[in-house]
């Protein structure tokens, strides 16, 4: 209850048009109908329209792979994903359409712990994060000020004990919140669109080639020039690969 | 104090019962049984041996017990001696206690030959108890052996005409069997030792038996047994069951034991040892017979022994689709693990799945019962028949076949509300046979995301909060003010006690009372005896004067000196009561609260 009355607090509330309502459900219909270019359509409308919403971007992605265009779809569920991490469809599709890749995703093989670390990192919400967060800084405040009113003679032992266990768990709370704002804000995660790329060791095709990656691969770009981007694979290999062949996972 | 005569009556009446009570309560361990018996220490002795004769009585109150009148023709007492000895033991909630008293006599022979201690006889009361006599064989040189070790080693010949003092008995209940007809064997241990220690050696194999042990005793539960005249402990090692597989003269094999015996110590300083022995019990030979194959009905399946046979049906009107249990049960004594129950034949349109078979044998392993369970659906609409089902089983001890029946049972089957039957038993497991990505969403919020960290009202509040900070240090200082100076605490007041008499002047002034001045006049005086710091009731000159000193605006001073001379006026002076001019005081009242609150002291 609480959770919820702070939600509608702080999510700013833009107005919705009927109009909004009306494009998706069109969308839908299409989809229904299979006709996917047709509800792709009425989607990506509304994506441009400035409105940033996963269940839309999951249907963008949906739509995208019934047409084949898995570079897309990945695109989407994973935008879909970045704005809400415990997404369930979503990862699940991304999954799928994942092993459905020509590459095999080159994630380095991963021990126990950082295995844990990203389960939970993904399950957890930003926004979740940032009510957990005021909630503790509001305990936090409400027993400082107890303890300065209440507690003016007498011992502070057991209160102080209270107050430092809250500001640990505000600290870590803190610091997890700082790592998923980071990697919310990061907007160099992309997936390759074009069928194939090669990867030059410089940004011209003079260069050493240096690998060859398949439409839906996802990688992070380090730096751009010109029309060249230094993309770095998740096992670590860098090369130069054209801009226009991949488009990052961002939505603003 | 009176006492009704109807009282003392109802009191005599109680004191009899009570008086009966307490004597049944003692008669009755009298009455409890008692138990006499009288043993030797050896049987086989020599001329020149002596013997012991013991005359144990035991009971739970050997009240009143005389002495044996004992009558050894052929032996002479060498002497006697009696010991006694009382134990208490908790059987069964109860508190049992129970006494031993025993007579010992030390005899010699006088002759060589067969002797007999003839009975004696015990007298408790007026009961008498005889005990049983005891046979002795006297031969001329003495058979007593420096004791332990030679007998001992004596009992490893098993055919020694002497009395072994440990050997390993098997119990048999006859000699002749059928095929399949349970052999009940028991082994005892007896002894005449103390044993330290007792385990069985290697398990023979039972050839042409099949064997269910019922019993192996694995904690020592000894119990005293008069053996011809010879005191043993005695105790039950196993049991087995063994229904015989093959016919003709058959061996049971005898099975071997490993005991240890505490041998006496013969000096201070020789804690004693023990003595390691190995007894075996004697082979037996059955005879087993076949089965006749005369009379032996058509679905005979081995069945040996005494059985009924009962059936049950959970219900005979049903629709289709709902289901029923035909339970079979085969009770008696026998070999019912060795046979194969009566099977119930296919009957169309129902639909048998295979039956629940459990067998549930008793301790003996020879009892029991054997419980057959079908569940069976109805397929179809209509009337249908269970036939009867035979079972026919050998009983050895009438020497002949029987054949048991069960129940016709005539179903009764509706049109059910299923339409659907079930054909397969097992569930069948989801299998994955393809993959796709989920269904669009549908009917959501489309409402787009943004992010509570880059709210402007989420860090607001944030910022609320911290506000709380200033303001509790602020309200805290305040408090400790308050709390801690008196005079600030003073000045505090002073407004309130102001406002409070106000309020009750202005309702006055309203009534037109008298009053009036009386509540201008305390809450005025009060409210400067605050202000300038003073005591309060002090004087009004002397506020007056104080308030000059600290220069206070002389037009101020000069209101509330007139004010208060007006307040002294009405309230002292008779007729000055004037209600006309409350309302112009009041006025001026006003005028100089008005101007109290611009002054600063």
């Amino acid at each position: 209850m609480l959770l919820f009355l702070l939600t509608t607090l702080f999510v700013d509330i833009y107005p919705v048009n009927e109009n909004t309502e009306d494009i998706f459900n069109l969308g839908i219909v299409a989809y229904e109908n299979k006709e996917y270019d047709e509800s792709l359509k009425y989607f990506l409308r509304l994506e441009n329209e400035d409105i940033i919403n996963a269940d839309l971007f999951y249907n963008i992605g949906s739509s995208y792979f019934r047409m084949g265009n898995l570079g897309k779809s990945i695109l989407y569920y994973k935008k879909a994903l970045k704005i809400k991490a415990n997404h369930k469809s979503a990862g699940r599709d991304l999954e799928f359409v994942l092993s459905l890749t020509q590459d095999k995703q080159l994630d380095n093989k991963e021990d126990l712990f950082t295995q844990i670390w990203n389960k939970v990192f993904s399950q957890i919400d930003i926004n979740l994060l940032a009510i957990i967060l005021f909630l503790l800084f509001f305990i936090i405040v409400f027993l400082l000020n107890f303890i300065l009113l209440k507690y003016q003679q007498r011992d502070r032992s057991i209160p102080l004990f209270f107050l430092s266990i809250f500001i640990i768990f505000f600290l870590l709370t803190c610091f997890f919140s700082y790592l998923k704002w980071k990697d919310y804000q990061n907007i160099n995660e992309a997936v390759l669109l074009s069928q194939s790329a090669i990867g030059y060791s410089g940004p011209d095709q003079g260069f050493t080639r240096v690998f060859t990656i398949h439409e839906g691969m996802v990688f992070s770009v380090e730096k751009k020039e010109d029309n060249w981007s230094l993309i770095k694979l998740p096992n670590g290999l860098g090369g130069w690969i054209k801009t226009d062949q991949f488009e990052t996972i961002d939505f603003r | 104090m009176l006492i009704k005569p109807g009282s003392v009556n109802i009191g005599k009446f109680m004191n009899k019962i009570c008086i009966l009570v307490l004597f049944l309560l003692v008669i009755f361990p009298l009455v409890a049984e008692i138990q006499i018996e009288s043993y030797v220490n050896k049987t086989n002795i020599g001329i020149q041996d002596i013997i012991q004769l013991t005359i144990e009585v035991k009971g739970e109150k050997l009240y009143g017990l005389k002495s044996p009148e004992i009558n050894l023709p052929g032996f002479r007492k060498l002497g006697s001696s009696t010991s006694s000895g009382s134990s208490m033991s908790i059987m069964n909630g109860k508190m049992v206690r129970s006494e031993t008293k025993s007579y010992i006599y030390n005899i010699s022979p006088l002759k060589v030959g067969k002797l007999i201690i003839p009975p004696s006889t015990v007298k408790i009361n007026k009961d008498s108890y005889t005990t049983k006599p005891i046979k002795i064989t006297v031969k001329e040189n003495s058979t007593s052996p420096p004791e332990t070790e030679k007998q001992t080693e004596n009992n490893l010949g098993r055919n020694s005409t002497k009395v072994n003092n440990l050997f390993l008995e098997i119990e048999i209940s006859k000699n002749d069997y059928y095929l399949n007809e349970p052999i009940k064997i028991d082994y005892t241990l007896f002894s005449r030792f103390d044993i330290a220690n007792i385990s069985y050696s290697n398990e023979p194999s039972f050839n042409n038996f099949w064997k269910e042990d019922i019993f192996t005793a694995n904690s020592y539960n000894f119990r005293k047994v008069n053996l011809n005249g010879l005191i043993f402990e005695s105790m039950l090692m196993r049991s087995i069951a063994l229904f015989p597989s093959k016919t003709g003269n058959l061996q049971i094999p005898s099975i071997e034991l490993i005991v240890d015996v505490r041998t006496q110590a013969r000096s201070f300083f020789d804690r004693g040892s023990t003595k390691r022995s190995v007894i075996k019990s004697k082979p037996v030979i059955v005879n087993v017979k076949p089965l006749p194959e005369k009379g032996k009905p058509a679905g005979f399946s081995g069945a040996v022994g005494d059985f009924t046979l009962t059936s049950n049906i959970s219900t005979a009107e049903l629709k289709v689709g709902e289901s029923f249990t035909y339970t079979l049960e085969i009770r008696g004594n026998g070999n019912l693990n060795q046979f194969d129950p009566p099977v119930l034949p296919e009957i169309q349109h129902l639909r048998f799945f295979e039956p629940e078979i459990s067998t549930e044998i008793s301790d003996n392993m020879i009892s029991g019962k054997k419980i057959i369970k079908y569940l069976v659906i109805a397929q179809e609409k209509g009337v249908f028949n269970i036939p009867s089902l035979q079972f026919s089983y050998f009983d050895p001890i009438l020497k002949k076949y029987n054949t048991k029946k069960t129940k016709t049972y005539t179903l009764n089957i509706a049109e059910g509300d299923l339409t659907f039957i079930p054909t397969g038993i097992s569930q069948s497991k989801v299998v994955l046979e393809g993959r796709d990505i989920g269904f669009v969403l549908t009917g959501i919020d489309i409402k787009s995301h943004s992010l509570i960290f880059s709210s402007f009202y989420y860090w607001l509040c944030w910022i609320i909060l911290l506000f709380s900070f200033p303001l509790v240090w602020f309200y805290r200082r305040e408090q400790t003010r308050l709390i801690e100076d008196y005079d600030y605490n003073r000045m505090k007041q002073a407004n309130k006690i102001l406002r409070k008499y106000m309020r009750q002047a202005t309702i006055e002034a309203k009534r037109q009372n008298i009053d009036f001045y009386t509540s201008v006049q305390r809450g005025l005086s009060n409210f400067l005896a605050d202000k300038l710091k003073q005591r309060r009731g002090s004087e009004t000159d002397e506020v007056i004067s104080l308030m000059y000193r600290k220069n206070v605006d002389e037009n101020i001073i000069q209101k509330i000196n007139n004010i208060f001379s007006r307040c002294d006026q009405v309230r002292f002076m008779p007729g000055g009561s004037d209600t006309d001019r409350i309302q112009a005081d009041y006025d001026l009242l006003k005028e100089i609260l008005s101007d109290i609150s611009r002054i600063k002291v």
